[in-house]
């Protein structure tokens, strides 16, 4: 029905067009950007002179990004296989309850609670003095890629935990009754029984999550000082100080680049899978 | 509760705002205080001689990044050939205040205000190399220098080579910002440059010469070790806040910034400050209107309004602690001696005069900010 | 089963470890939105009061008006998200597209690519355009920006629609359009009102692209919260952020209603 499929074109037609204006074409200017020489033609130098000036930082930025998306999959996993798994009546609602709250918390919110909550002589190291539990001089300022992979973890774990609960939720309880019924501990209940099931799920939580973190901005530059610091950091200050699109540019296809090695690995697992 | 009152006044101020007649757009680079200062001060105050005006004051952000913003929209809007353009009155750094003159994008407005031959100072004529006589009047000079606690600092250092055995001897008790955030970490980059680089006459008047950056690399190499005994900080406000929660000991601050902050109980009261040998950069912000700007007449009487002594008594040196942007004496009389002495308390006018020294001229202050990032920062 | 009670302890300890972690920063927001005069070597605020609280919401203040912006942008942007996206979704959900999974993808891709880069030139577009620093320009990336919440719930919110009740209606002699508005439309309105809140929510809280496209007329609260926290005045910006999270907090609270598990279970087909 060439009329309905033409009706069909038409109603997606302006989701698309405000899509490819606002960010395909933006994303292949980008590349453009990048790849430009001052002189007209193509070249790598932008890529270069990157690597010159942030090498260390994009090191750290992966560093970064990789540590917090391991923790918050092991969070997610300790807290949704709880909430699945176990079996203290107070402690499940109190846990489902309580781990949602940093889920709809905006990053710049979260960064501004960090900024003085982990500070030297901010809220967490003063309770931990007041409790006993160190000494007020040993208080340690967590203001450093720590606390960038903090703050992630606590705004991007939620997230994940959500997921994969709705996910466990969903798999046939029978499995872990009669993993159960054989005596198994919950914990290996967990990893060998309820896990694999819910992989893809964890799959896609963490790469949406790496993405993200890759892409916030008000993280690294409220909670961290500037040296080294996030790509994201790089980009924002080579255009508001020199204006030097081609090199920022270039930091961004990098950025890319990051993900497409995330996602590479993620399709590969997934077609390894399918083949099995 | 009192908030019923101030909802129904907001209520009632929204609706009163379509009333008047003009709005005069003023856009401001610099740290919050400087769009407070606006904001809070100099608007109000104009509205009272002008009624019927609305005085819209927007930030564009610290440092010259914020600068940067306002030169890309006024570039834009000529580029584009836009009969009038959005801002009426701009406050900007030195360095953007050069290349926006140098683009024709300011009007020369000096000569036709009263206040325009209240300033002498080389700073009126010169931004860091740049002709901008009769484009710009100085909103008011500020410096840089480093703030201590003297309860948690016996022996504090009197110059930046005394600054690095002090710092090898009490690591992670320093802290400065980098070069990314915050101009007061420039300032105390630019000046271990002239301490140590040599030429510093040069770089601070020209001419510019690009093998001067070869000298460089051993006091860069220097620089690197250093920070790593340092505490790198987020921002101006970042030193200033790490000072206040001791944390560091010691860093670099913007004079005015600091006594405000102590003002506002966000500093412990026994903190001092100290200029070091031979000396750091301190750097005027100025007035300026751009060529095209809606309502420039407006503007020019803003701005004299802005520089006169009256206003630079009460707003600029009172309430704000910045050095004034007009010459000192002609705020004789405006001011009374209290006031004057505090911000003379640390830093003495004659060591004002001996070691405060303007940045240096802009190709140098790019090459340095460059040198930074490629041999400190990486 | 009786738990020994170290058990017990053990548990109710990590619980209490957990909720610190995860309550611990935001009740340190609350905190320093009642703080007047706060440093070194208190723990606790030297004085407090409400004065920022005054300063923040008094009429000649800047945060007043950020607030209204952000508003105002939000319901733009909701507005224009949900006219792109429910013809788009009804498509995606209804009709047979050529190159469906395509059409998907590329609804999925600005989640999979960081922004910094895209919202850098989509602001020098935009410098061409005469688009930054307006209302117009932020709420056209605010709307791109959260198509893919709102093409995605749509399209699952109408694949959800049981198709008899629209056959039954086309049946009694209703046309085709009818059938939409008073069939169709009203049974997915759930999932929509679901997506609008979405949207809305992730365009009070933008701050990236708004940093780039916005500054300097546009003030919106996270970009208010920004300055204030980076100028050093963080009363201003706990406070800001407490505004910030009173419509995040209710929509957590209500979500439920919203979402049904059929709805969410179509999401991604």
């Amino acid at each position: 029905m060439p009329a309905r499929r033409l009706l069909g074109l038409l109603f997606v037609a302006p989701a698309l067009a405000l899509v490819s204006a606002l960010f395909l074409y933006p994303l292949a200017l980008s590349i453009a950007s990048a790849l430009a020489r001052p002189d007209g033609g193509i070249g790598l130098e932008n890529f270069a002179k990157a690597l010159e000036l942030y090498s260390g930082d994009m090191v750290y930025t992966i560093f970064i990004v990789a540590a917090s998306t391991v923790l918050i999959g092991l969070v997610a996993i300790a807290i949704a296989g709880y909430l699945t798994i176990g079996e203290t009546p107070w402690l499940l609602t109190g846990l489902a309850w309580l781990y949602r709250w940093p889920l709809f918390v905006p990053f710049i919110v979260a960064a501004q609670c960090m900024r003085t909550f982990l500070a030297k002589n901010g809220l967490a190291n003063n309770t931990l003095v007041a409790s006993g539990l160190i000494d007020a001089a040993d208080t340690v300022s967590l203001l450093d890629w720590r606390g960038v992979i903090i703050t992630f973890v606590w705004k991007q774990a939620p997230f994940v935990t959500l997921l994969l609960a709705g996910a466990m939720a969903a798999i046939d309880r029978a499995t872990i009754e009669a993993a159960r019924n054989l005596g198994a501990r919950r914990l290996r209940c967990l990893i060998e029984i309820v896990l694999p099931q819910v992989a893809p799920t964890l799959m896609v939580g963490l790469i949406l999550s790496f993405v993200t973190m890759l892409s916030v901005l008000s993280v690294p530059m409220m909670v961290a000082g500037s040296q080294p610091t996030m790509l994201t950091v790089d980009m924002a200050f080579r255009i508001n100080a020199y204006g030097d699109y081609p090199v920022a540019n270039a930091l961004g296809v990098i950025s890319y680049l990051m993900t497409a090695v995330v996602a590479w690995i993620y399709l590969r697992q997934a077609m390894r899978e399918r083949d099995t | 509760m009192r908030m019923y009152p101030i909802v129904l006044a907001a209520a009632l101020g929204l609706c009163a705002a379509p009333a008047s007649a003009q709005t005069l757009n003023v856009a401001s680079a610099g740290d919050q205080n400087m769009v407070d200062y606006v904001r809070d001060y100099l608007g109000p105050l104009f509205e009272k001689t002008h009624p019927g005006v609305k005085v819209v004051a927007v930030g564009t952000g610290p440092g010259d990044a914020g600068s940067q913003k306002i030169y890309e929209k006024l570039a834009a809007e000529k580029a584009a050939g836009v009969p009038t353009w959005d801002f009426d009155v701009v406050v900007i750094h030195q360095k953007m205040a050069g290349q926006m003159v140098g683009e024709q994008l300011l009007a020369k407005y000096r000569d036709r205000i009263d206040t325009g031959r209240l300033v002498t100072r080389d700073t009126a004529a010169n931004a860091l190399g740049a002709d901008v006589a009769g484009y710009v009047m100085p909103m008011f000079h500020s410096q840089t220098a480093l703030a201590y606690n003297p309860d948690l600092i016996k022996d504090v250092p009197e110059s930046y080579s005394a600054l690095i055995d002090w710092v090898k001897r009490n690591p992670k008790k320093f802290g400065y910002n980098g070069i990314k955030g915050g101009m007061s970490g420039v300032a105390f980059v630019a000046g271990w440059v002239y301490a140590f680089g040599g030429g510093a006459d040069q770089m601070m008047k020209g001419p510019y010469d690009t093998t001067t950056k070869a000298a460089w690399d051993k006091p860069l190499a220097d620089l690197k070790d250093f920070n790593k005994s340092v505490v790198i900080t987020p921002g101006n406000a970042g030193t200033l806040d790490m000072l206040n929660r001791g944390e560091i000991a010691i860093g670099p601050v913007w004079v005015d910034m600091f006594y405000t902050w102590m003002a506002e109980g966000k500093l412990p009261p026994n903190m001092r400050l100290k200029l070091i040998a031979p000396g750091m950069p301190g750097q005027p912000m100025y007035y300026a209107t751009p060529a095209k700007a809606a309502n420039g007449k407006l503007a020019e009487e803003f701005i004299a309004m802005a520089t006169s002594p009256e206003v630079q008594a009460e707003g600029i040196v009172k309430r704000f602690n910045w050095y004034p942007g007009i010459d000192a004496k002609y705020l004789e009389g405006k001011l009374d001696q209290a006031a004057w002495q505090k911000l003379f308390a640390d830093i003495s006018p004659d060591e004002l005069a001996s070691k405060g020294e303007p940045f240096p001229i802009a190709p140098y202050f790019n090459d340095i900010l460059e040198a930074y990032e490629r041999k400190v920062a990486n | 089963m009786t738990r020994a009670l170290p058990g017990m302890a053990l548990r109710a300890l990590l619980l209490a470890a957990l909720a610190f972690a995860i309550i611990g920063p935001l009740a340190n927001l609350a905190l320093w939105s009642f703080a007047e005069r706060w440093y070194f070597p208190f723990k606790l605020p030297v004085s407090w009061g409400l004065r920022y609280w005054e300063v923040v919401f008094r009429p000649t203040g800047v945060a007043m008006a950020s607030l209204a912006t952000s508003i105002s942008i939000a319901l733009l942007t909701v507005v224009v998200a949900l006219a792109v996206s429910i013809p788009a979704g009804y498509a995606l959900a209804r009709l047979r597209l050529p190159l469906r999974a395509l059409i998907m993808i590329i609804f999925l891709l600005p989640q999979a690519f960081p922004g910094v880069a895209v919202y850098i030139n989509v602001a020098r577009i935009f410098y061409g355009l005469g688009l930054t620093g307006t209302i117009a320009g932020v709420v056209i990336v605010h709307a791109a920006h959260a198509l893919v919440y709102s093409v995605w719930i749509t399209s699952a919110a109408f694949a959800a629609i049981d198709r008899d009740l629209e056959f039954a209606a086309r049946n009694i002699g209703a046309s085709a359009l009818r059938v939409f508005f008073t069939v169709t439309l009203p049974l997915a309105a759930p999932g929509i009102i679901a997506s609008a809140i979405f949207v809305f929510l992730e365009s009070l809280d933008e701050f990236t692209g708004t940093f780039f496209v916005g500054v300097p007329n546009v003030s919106t609260l996270p970009l208010l919260l920004y300055s204030a926290s980076m100028g050093g005045n963080y009363q201003i910006a706990s406070i800001t952020a407490l505004i910030l999270l009173v419509p995040s907090i209710l929509f957590m609270l209500f979500v439920e209603r919203f979402l049904k598990a059929d709805v969410l279970s179509k999401v991604g087909r």
